[in-house]
């Protein structure tokens, strides 16, 4: 079910089939004289609203019960807050309320600042998925196996893929492109392998270039272009993941791309 | 308006699916310009609504084209989601508390600045603008004769048209656009992976190619295939585009793709490139 087909059926089981006149303007009479009864029935009554507003986070860092939490919060805050008389339906009232209660809550976190914690976790959880898939059957997963698998979207996977690209980066021990000293280093180790393996027919520009990329990555370059290896064939061979083959490969290329540039 | 012509520009069907692709282009942006979680999560929910209207509503429950335009201006991002459907004012305004009530509710409680219109010859325009402190405009889609990707009806269905300007931006959104339609076409994450890799090589050289100041292509996705076209390019441009993506280890594009076309199209040249998933 999408957000808005919750929302759609949020408004029909909602209070809105109860003409304006009767027992929902009732119900807020009665709340405002401090009847509890009255409070919690139109709790009950709005409480999908807050459901479906907080489903809209969902896919953010935090747990969904946490995010519900806020948003009935959001919403005691708009019922205790609301006016019948100014004539605007509670809803219009309610949503910009408790959204400003879950934005808060984001702010409070400090979720601007941080890699959110839930994100990571399930792009590590895809990342092996992603192995696990691999290895029963002998080839790379498609992204609804994955979301199958893992019983997530499939914009949940494709976040966590592009997350993975993100934080990887942060662990790995290859040097960084432009880190000159580190990079001649790597240039000069380059293995007796690569010799065998010719890449292409380089000239002596490109040689140069590619002296300076890490051994490591010039060997999955080859694999990749010149041996003609899948990336998941290629995690096997080094011991690492088909991601993290991904990024390095997307990266060196990168660097290729800039270090040709400026010798030309 | 805050700027004339936009940085990116999609032109989808309103296709439950391409919410994912909106939302990625979105995050791309946000990439590009350093725009923080909640702000994202913001502009992400609010675009997200105004796409979801145009699934949902548009076309009376058929399909059509589903228009979004990204602007970036100093300290604001602006969104625009057109359809051309039947209008959706009706129930916007209606005091009805139906989806769209609470849909118009949240966009109007997320974007400080939003403006709904009548598209000439039918359809609506939801235009939003998001206050993102510190970030700069970029460069737009050239503003002359800037038109938006052209995607024929028949062909809506299965086809993507976006156009990207600057390259920087491009750099962040292509690559995630391709994963989508990559995604979409169910090729393995090994597939994905390269289509994110020719993403990157044609960013690179596409923009350095005859005076393009920006990028535009059509994406087809197909069952295990996907096929660009890129263009419309000057001549000559389409093959430079091929040789000078080799980033020193020779013929990327040539690796990663199973057919490659220059096809002309008058002055101009179409790149034609097919990547499939034979696993």
């Amino acid at each position: 079910m999408t957000v808005t087909e919750m929302a759609v059926s949020t408004a029909t089981r909602g209070p809105r089939f109860v003409p304006g006149t009767s027992e929902e303007q009732q119900l807020f009479a009665r709340h405002q004289q401090g009847d509890r009864l009255a409070r919690e029935e139109l709790v009950r009554r709005f409480m999908p609203l807050a459901r479906s507003l907080a489903r809209r986070y969902d896919r953010s860092s935090e747990p969904f019960e946490d995010l519900l939490q806020v948003a009935s919060l959001g919403l005691l805050k708009a019922l205790d807050r609301f006016d019948p008389e100014m004539g605007h339906p509670f809803a219009s009232f309610a949503v910009p309320t408790i959204l400003g209660e879950m934005r808060r809550h984001f702010r409070d976190a400090g979720w601007s600042v941080h890699v959110p914690r839930g994100a990571q976790e399930r792009a590590l959880k895809v990342r092996d998925a992603q192995e696990r898939l691999a290895n029963e059957r002998g080839r790379a997963p498609t992204v609804q196996e994955l979301a199958q698998y893992l019983e997530l979207g499939q914009g949940e996977v494709i976040d966590a893929l592009q997350a993975i690209q993100a934080y990887e980066s942060l662990s790995l021990d290859a040097p960084r492109p432009g880190a000159t000293d580190e990079a001649t280093s790597y240039g000069d180790a380059m293995g007796e392998e690569d010799s065998r393996y010719e890449l292409v027919e380089l000239d002596a520009t490109v040689s140069a270039v590619l002296g300076r990329i890490p051994q490591r990555e010039r060997q999955i370059l080859r694999m990749r272009f010149v041996e003609d290896l899948t990336q998941t064939e290629i995690a096997a061979r080094v011991g690492i993941s088909q991601m993290q083959v991904s990024r390095l490969l997307r990266r060196s290329l990168d660097q290729l791309r800039a270090l040709t540039d400026t010798k030309s | 308006m805050i700027a004339a012509a936009p940085n990116v520009s999609l032109t989808l069907s309103n296709q439950p699916e391409n919410v994912l692709l909106v939302r990625e282009t979105l995050s791309g942006l946000a990439e590009t310009v350093g725009v923080d979680g909640v702000e994202l999560n913001d502009i992400r929910t609010a675009v997200t609504e105004a796409c979801n209207n145009v699934v949902l509503h548009a076309y009376e429950g058929g399909e059509g084209p589903l228009q979004v335009e990204l602007y970036l201006a100093p300290a604001a991002v602006e969104v625009v989601v057109r359809d051309h459907g039947t209008g959706i004012r009706p129930h916007i305004r209606s005091e009805e508390e139906n989806a769209l009530g609470i849909g118009l509710s949240i966009i109007q409680a997320l974007a400080p600045r939003v403006e709904f219109k009548d598209v000439e010859g039918g359809g609506t325009e939801v235009r939003m603008e998001f206050s993102t402190p510190g970030t700069e405009a970029l460069a737009p889609l050239a503003e002359a004769g800037f038109q938006a990707p052209t995607v024929t009806e028949a062909a809506l269905a299965t086809t993507t048209g976006l156009a990207l300007a600057p390259s920087e931006l491009a750099g962040h959104v292509l690559p995630r656009v391709m994963c989508v339609l990559a995604a979409r076409a169910r090729f393995t994450t090994d597939r994905i992976s390269d289509a994110e890799m020719l993403a990157d090589a044609l960013v690179s050289r596409g923009f350095q190619s005859g005076a393009q100041q920006h990028m535009t292509l059509s994406v087809q996705v197909g069952t295990r295939e996907v096929e660009l076209r890129l263009g419309p390019l000057g001549g000559g441009d389409a093959g430079k585009l091929i040789a000078n993506t080799g980033a020193g280890i020779g013929p990327v594009v040539e690796k990663l793709t199973d057919e490659r076309r220059i096809a002309s199209e008058g002055a101009f040249e179409m790149l034609e490139l097919t990547m499939r998933d034979k696993r």
